[in-house]
């Protein structure tokens, strides 16, 4: 089955805060992170450790996140580890490469930057559904509105892009199955031939995209939608306590944060 | 009430006319079906009565309202409800609830109002405990119920049905023709495009198209007894037991 997002259903804190404090929450630790000194690192560790506990998230989960970009966070080590001016550890002669001291901490911390990135944002996408996180998104851009941003109607074409892929995939897997039971070949073969059966695919693919958006357009007008116009939504959103104590955290992380930055200056 | 007078409409300025001279009224309460051969104008002519075509000559009024009138478009769309052939086309939400959400949330519509509604509707199409379900996860008739509940959560006095019973179970069909049975039983008017000719036994009143025109005005007993009507364009009798 085809599913969208990693959301895991729960009732952990966590998950029952405020999707708009959660977003906030996440670009404001993003920052942090990509600012933090390396006396951070520890204090920040830390914090996303209480996250990922009080979320009650497994550490499979948060390594199945970390998962599709491990490439890229090992060559982020590997770039800093060998080519970083300093007191060399080790030589990787006849390799003109060596091993600095200055090179594996840059390489760590920048590794563990990317890595911590990506919890923080595991962590919001694992506890939030993702309507909530479009509406959420719709609530915190709506004064965008008053300088001629339409934050909802940008909603609704997240929405509608999100909810419209399942329906492509569908349908390419589908259009897929009728060409190779006509004889198409997706599979073997050089890159021209490859080329030339996927083009044949995608072209019904277009035009089957375009025709269902046609058709949405007439379903979304049928019931009520006017570009611009104002809507409301089946979700409230109310600040409860827990959004408040969320908010006084993050507010204290900030000001940590800021203290440990003047202290060290 | 809802008042056709000679309806003419065209795609393309150049194309030859879809919809020629259709005069119909139809009256509140009223189960309505519409037959015709494939490209006889029935879908054209049912996107009319919620102002998503407009009439290249000739007027649709709605309850008192002129569909071409824009102030009143709002009004219209919330009166006549529309359930397109293919749902996929017409789900909108990335949850079954937020997708019965989205008419009354284009009405701004308090949000417990709006909850009040998809618990209602989502009932009244026996969907209740899939709030939560992505659609894409739901089964083809499921997804057609969705698209049910979508519209009458705007609360229509008139639901438009483009062919809803095709592609489903037998299992399927009957659910769907009880659901319509029994909306017209609690006043809404119904106006049904069908395909298979025992689906249309129920309504009130059958109205063959073809070509862009109307060909002949009945109850389903004299339009279903006239096989050499149906035939003619291309229509299937049913059996002799299954009529109405």
């Amino acid at each position: 089955m085809i599913r969208l997002g990693q959301y895991t259903p729960g009732n952990t804190p966590i998950h029952r805060l405020d999707p708009r404090v959660k977003i906030v929450s996440v670009v404001a630790l993003s920052l942090i992170i990509v600012g933090a000194t390396p006396a951070e690192i520890m204090l920040l560790s830390a914090f996303l450790a209480a996250i990922v506990f009080a979320a009650r998230l497994a550490p499979v989960q948060i390594l199945e996140a970390l998962r599709p970009i491990i490439f890229f966070i090992a060559l982020i080590f590997l770039v800093h580890l060998l080519f970083t001016e300093g007191e060399i550890l080790l030589n990787l002669a006849p390799l003109p490469l060596r091993i600095t001291r200055e090179g594996l901490v840059r390489g760590l911390y920048f590794a563990w930057q990317f890595a911590a990135l990506v919890i923080g944002a595991a962590v919001l996408t694992l506890t939030t559904p993702l309507s909530a996180l479009v509406e959420g998104l719709d609530r915190l851009l709506r004064p965008l509105s008053r300088v001629g941003i339409p934050s909802q109607d940008l909603a609704i074409m997240i929405a509608m892009a999100l909810r419209f892929m399942p329906l492509l995939i569908e349908e390419y897997e589908r259009l897929r199955m009728a060409q190779t039971a006509r004889g198409a070949d997706f599979t073997t073969g050089g890159i021209a031939l490859r080329s030339r059966a996927l083009v044949a695919l995608a072209v019904p693919l277009l035009l089957s995209a375009l025709r269902r958006g046609d058709e949405l357009a007439l379903a979304m007008e049928a019931r009520g939608f006017q570009r611009g116009g104002s809507r409301t939504t089946l979700h409230e959103f109310i600040f409860f306590e827990q959004d408040i104590v969320a908010f006084v955290i993050l507010v204290a992380l900030i000001m940590a944060d800021l203290s440990l930055r003047i202290a060290a200056s | 009430m809802i008042h056709v007078e000679n309806l003419f409409y065209r795609y393309e300025a150049a194309a030859p006319d879809c919809l020629r001279g259709i005069s119909l009224a139809i009256a509140e309460g009223e189960h309505l079906a519409l037959i015709g051969p494939n490209g006889c104008g029935k879908t054209t002519f049912i996107k009319h009565l919620n102002a998503l075509l407009f009439p290249v000559s000739g007027k649709v009024v709605v309850d008192g309202m002129l569909t071409t009138d824009a102030a009143s478009v709002r009004d219209i769309r919330r009166r006549v409800g529309m359930v397109f052939q293919n749902p996929d086309s017409q789900i909108v939400g990335m949850t079954v609830e937020e997708d019965v959400a989205f008419g009354p949330g284009n009405l701004a519509l308090p949000s417990a109002e709006i909850r009040r509604r998809v618990s209602r509707c989502l009932a009244m199409v026996g969907m209740t405990g899939f709030e939560k379900r992505a659609p894409h996860t739901l089964s083809g008739g499921e997804k057609r119920l969705l698209s049910i509940a979508g519209v009458l959560a705007m609360n229509p006095s008139y639901i438009v049905f483009d062919e809803p019973t095709a592609y489903l179970d037998q299992a399927g069909k009957e659910r769907i023709l009880a659901i319509i049975r029994m909306l017209n039983q609690q006043g809404m008017t119904i106006i049904h495009i069908a395909h298979d000719m025992r689906d249309v036994a129920e309504a009130d009143r059958v109205v063959v198209m073809d070509r862009g025109s109307i060909l002949q005005v009945g109850t389903a007993r004299e339009i279903l007894g006239r096989p050499d009507l149906l035939q003619g364009i291309g229509l299937a009798t049913p059996p002799e037991g299954q009529r109405a």
